[in-house]
């Protein structure tokens, strides 16, 4: 293993070299990869690298205090918001709930029965014939009955029509 | 823990910060006293309505959220607006946590959630649309606490556009696992949970973001 170019480590522990660098290897395993470290030039190599390439790769970012009281006011600000935006709509879906479902068919039972019962030309109002209209229909209907009658006195010819056919063939 | 129904949930968020129990302790006392208690113990008061605990468990944990946000977001605005929706979520959703796992956990995973969404969000707004030339014009967001010289102000937003670049090109998972222990310093077990993985897959996504992340970054050394 010595014997390997400087920047390669050991394969079989590169994983456990990056733990090493991270501090994440148990009390043994540490001392042993330490030890072999100490003697493998691509593994120390390789620690080396790591430890200089990792830390450029942190970002950091050290905000001053007004951004952390911007933050809270903030977040309060888009708590509250949440809340109320959620509140209206909780209060309606909690009506459809499935406790109160028995109740809401009670209700509507009810106010059918009382609607049929009680509700006697409740919508004759919406139904109902204007005067003009009303007015304006009547000639009309009287001109019907007009007709119906000179109908009547057609048929009375056809009788009468009928009934001297008769007589003559008597 | 009680699991509180959504009307119910609503109610106890509106009511005023000093209601009920809060009554009894106030001020800088009630603010004491919740400053010294577990996160556990908050997050059970929070469900009970109480927001003054909603609000120490944001006091405790909004810097660390921060700066997971700003490992995957890289940006300080953006930052801070995913940290904070992650906030909103925990909100939101506190009635479902059932204390299986830690608060810490469970709060870290919708971080790392609603950055990763953000991620692929980003991804699919930008595909095609992003050009190279923009890219070299543009500052890095954040403004570091010491000054830098013009010349390593280029060369840490190269630098840090480099490591974005780098970073993007890693599959979620490897980037999840890089990004929390290099910048969080996270334990393999602790990433493990949030991650709700097992440590050793944890120790091969570490592994294999390390080596594409050094091979992006070699010349930079």
């Amino acid at each position: 293993m010595a014997e390997q170019n400087r920047t390669i480590p050991c394969a079989e522990l590169e994983a456990d070299l990056v733990l090493l660098h991270y501090g994440d290897l148990d009390d043994g395993p540490r001392a042993e990869l330490r030890s072999h470290s100490a003697n493998c030039a691509g593994c120390s190599a390789y620690l080396t690298e790591l430890a200089t390439l990792l830390p450029l790769a942190v970002a950091s970012d050290a905000p001053a205090q007004e951004f952390w009281m911007d933050y809270n006011r903030e977040l309060r600000h888009k708590i509250d918001a949440a809340v109320e935006s959620k509140s209206w709509w909780q209060r309606f879906t909690a009506m459809f709930r499935p406790g109160y479902l028995p109740a809401f068919a009670t209700a509507a039972v009810v106010v059918l029965a009382l609607t049929i019962t009680f509700g006697n030309g409740l919508w004759s109002g919406k139904h109902g014939v204007n005067e003009d209209e009303l007015s304006e229909a009547l000639p009309v209907a009287e001109n019907l009955e007009f007709f119906r009658a000179m109908d009547v006195l057609d048929d009375l010819d056809l009788l009468e029509v009928i009934g001297g056919g008769a007589k003559d063939a008597a | 823990m009680a699991c509180l129904q959504p009307a119910e949930e609503l109610e106890i968020f509106r009511r005023p910060l000093h209601s009920d129990a809060n009554e009894r302790v106030s001020g800088k006392g009630r603010t004491s006293q919740l400053a010294h208690s577990g996160d556990e113990e908050l997050v059970a008061l929070a469900q009970q309505g109480d927001r003054r605990a909603f609000e120490e468990l944001i006091e405790r944990h909004k810097q660390k959220a921060y700066h997971i946000a700003f490992g995957f977001a890289r940006d300080r605005e953006e930052a801070k607006d995913l940290s904070q929706e992650a906030f909103l979520k925990a909100f939101s959703y506190l009635k479902n946590f059932d204390g299986r796992s830690s608060f810490y956990t469970w709060f870290y995973r919708i971080v790392v959630n609603v950055c990763l969404d953000y991620k692929r969000r980003a991804k699919r707004t930008s595909a095609g649309e992003f050009d190279e030339n923009i890219e070299s014009e543009m500052e890095p967001s954040h403004t570091p606490s010491r000054p830098l010289a013009p010349e390593q102000h280029v060369l840490a937003g190269q630098l840090s556009r480099k490591v974005d670049a780098a970073l993007q090109k890693l599959p979620a998972k490897q980037r999840t696992a890089f990004i929390l222990k290099n910048n969080q310093g996270l334990s393999i077990r602790e990433i493990a949970d949030m991650m709700e993985t097992a440590e050793g897959t944890v120790k091969v996504h570490l592994h294999r973001a390390v080596t594409a992340l050094r091979l992006s970054l070699a010349e930079l050394a």
